[in-house]
């Protein structure tokens, strides 16, 4: 029971840090329809920015997490206002084919930068690198990484529903054609989510350095993991990636434990699974899958 | 057969292609001697079929995978483990790979034709990885080292051979072969329904296209010829792994290649393999000493520009350019826009 317990809970604190790895990547699919095949690469340059952060400053990412955000976004919106933007409305191969160039050029940009030796930071002082809550143990980097996910999420929720930019977002990633007859500058909206999109990868990125080895091709590792978040949760449904990240952490943890080997096989056939009998997730809107993108 | 082939209308055009065509895959492993270009020539014929093969369901009929390494790596381990073990000849091999592959693009069918676009590429790709997983998981249950070597014994039963020429005469007719198969298709009615289907399956259904069973078909054919390639590739190289052989990277180039050339259209595909891997080789040579790594940063720098720059291909590049140049000729504009709107719709034809 006490096993079960552990797995469980080590399952829900990497379940949130998947689905902080993955929101990015689903903001700017449920908004511009684009399956940013890059984002990984992303999330690998917002792990190299917390740890050369700490290195060179010696500013804990925790604290540098803000700093690497507005990085990040005005990355992302160089990154649609330089790319996206020529291939928005074309067939979707070219968006895929993009952002698969660019997922080429950043990884390879990352090897010939900091070379393809695996590096982490400690961030915590010995002896408080993990918690005891009653007989459980768990990590302190994850409780941590765990409450940024918590905060980023809230946040950006509340920035959907409550801000006006928030709704025009929430507006175009329903209906694009009728947002834009409302009035809504949709190459406006599409630069700010590609940057909010963009600056939360980063930071996550940031705050994982700790827990997991940063090297230029860990990208394909979570862009993996991020589709099967998206696709568990639903396409383009914020609280969807939560659910989906959490849902994943639990399935991992538990089938990792009992079989170390086929751990990440579990994604892939549960992704497939998925595709095949809840292709529109869990709380995603059905027929998505669908959907005819551009 | 006889009923595809009385669809085919030939073009005055098609006997300029085939034989520009026929002059590279069959005069070409004999005039090259130079042992550089001649390998090069093997691995281009051999992307070019295999791209083509992957052009018939991810261009034609536009499904778009990600997942043929599964193939390709299935027809490599196939063969080679036939041989290795069980001194099948390769040519056997090749069928038994390519029947198994089919068997897998059947099981892979079920869920995927459901999905669309970008969501059948994540199934695909899902698929792909699943089997590299699974059997370097397998691995430790049958003692099978890491990678597998297959001794150099040249024979013509055992697709090995001592001189290039004879690799580079066997790649170029894979090349062909499957290039002739996607002619065939293309201009018969199953490339027809193909791109009913790729451009509206409501429309395509509406107006009596079985769906299924023609998306079924070019999903056959593509997984049969990517895994001969497997083959014909592993006899090359003479030595297969897992990592290598089920490579993500593998399932990108295919439609790359593809994509640079021109979707959906016959000589797309062998004109990309064509610029991809010389391009991939030059970059190298001019910025490999720089740093590892960065003549990639380039080559993907270079994917962006194009596809940005070329949407199309080069085939629609140059055709939106002929187009270009015969518009603004007064009169005879409109009678060009005629003949434009025509290629338009016998896209694929090329």
């Amino acid at each position: 029971m006490e096993l079960f317990l552990q797995l469980f809970v080590s399952g829900i604190l990497l379940g949130g840090v998947y689905a902080l790895a993955a929101l990015g990547l689903n903001l700017i699919f449920g908004v511009a329809k684009v399956v940013n095949f890059a984002h990984g690469e992303f999330l690998m340059l917002g792990m190299y920015a917390g740890f050369w952060l700490m290195t060179l400053t010696g500013v804990n990412p925790y604290f540098g997490a803000p700093l690497i955000a507005l990085v990040f976004f005005g990355l992302g919106m160089l990154f649609y206002l330089g790319i996206m933007r020529f291939t928005i409305y074309k067939p979707e191969l070219t968006q895929v084919f993009a952002t698969l160039g660019l997922s080429i050029a950043l990884q390879n940009l990352a090897l010939v930068l900091f070379s393809a030796d695996y590096r982490t930071i400690q961030t915590m002082p010995d002896g408080y690198s993990s918690l005891g809550i009653g007989p459980l143990h768990v990590a302190t980097d994850r409780v941590i990484a765990f409450g940024f996910a918590m905060v980023i999420f809230a946040g950006v929720i509340l920035f959907l529903r409550r801000t006006y930019t928030g709704r025009a977002i929430e507006a175009i990633s329903q209906d694009l054609m009728a947002a834009r007859l409302m009035g809504i500058d949709s190459q406006k909206i599409f630069t700010i989510t590609f940057g909010l999109g963009i600056a939360i990868t980063g930071l996550a990125g940031g705050v994982l350095v700790p827990s997991f080895y940063a090297f230029p091709s860990i990208g394909s590792f979570f862009v993996l993991i991020a589709f099967v978040v998206v696709v568990l949760g639903g396409l383009g449904s914020v609280t969807g990636t939560i659910v989906g990240g959490l849902v994943l952490g639990v399935i991992e943890s538990v089938f990792g434990y009992f079989s170390p080997d086929l751990k990440e096989a579990t994604h892939f056939v549960l992704l497939i699974l998925l595709l095949a009998i809840r292709p529109q997730g869990l709380l995603g809107v059905r027929g998505a899958e669908k959907e005819t993108l551009k | 057969m006889s009923r595809l082939l009385a669809y085919i209308a030939l073009r005055p055009s098609d006997a300029l292609w085939a034989v520009a065509i026929g002059l590279v895959a069959f005069v070409l492993p004999f005039a090259i001697t130079n042992g550089y270009y001649i390998n090069l020539f093997i691995l281009v014929c051999l992307y070019a079929g295999m791209a083509s093969a992957w052009n018939i369901l991810g261009g034609m009929a536009g499904q778009f995978s990600l997942g043929h390494t599964a193939f390709f790596g299935t027809g490599a381990y196939t063969s080679t483990l036939l041989y290795v073990y069980g001194g099948v000849s390769p040519w056997l091999g090749l069928v038994a790979g390519g029947l198994l592959s089919m068997l897998f693009a059947v099981i892979i069918a079920l869920p995927a034709f459901r999905m669309r676009g970008v969501f059948f590429a994540m199934a695909t790709l899902a698929f792909g990885e699943t089997i590299r997983i699974v059997l370097i998981f397998s691995r430790k249950f049958v003692d099978m080292p890491y990678g597998v070597a297959i001794n150099w014994e040249p024979g013509f039963a055992r697709m090995i051979f001592s001189d290039a020429s004879s690799y580079a005469l066997l790649a170029s007719s894979f090349m062909v072969l499957v290039t002739l198969v996607a002619f065939v298709i293309s201009r018969s009615y199953v490339g027809a329904y193909l791109r009913a289907i790729r451009d509206s399956e409501e429309a395509a259904v509406a107006s009596g296209v079985p769906m299924r069973r023609y998306k079924m078909l070019a999903l056959l054919v593509s997984a049969f010829f990517t895994s001969a390639g497997g083959t014909l590739l592993a006899q090359y190289v003479l030595y297969i792994e897992p990592t290598t052989v089920f490579n993500i990277g593998f399932s990108v180039d295919l439609p790359l290649m593809t994509l640079l050339g021109g979707v959906g259209t016959v000589a797309g595909p062998l004109l990309g393999a064509a610029i991809a891997l010389p391009l991939r080789d030059i970059l190298l040579e001019l910025f490999g000493s720089a740093a590892a790594g960065m003549h990639l940063v380039v080559y993907g720098v270079v994917l962006i520009v194009i596809v940005i720059v070329l949407p199309e291909g080069l085939i629609g590049g140059v055709q939106k350019l002929a187009r270009a140049v015969r518009r603004p000729r007064g009169e005879r504009a409109r009678a060009g826009e005629a003949s434009a709107s025509a290629e338009q719709g016998g896209d694929g034809d090329a």
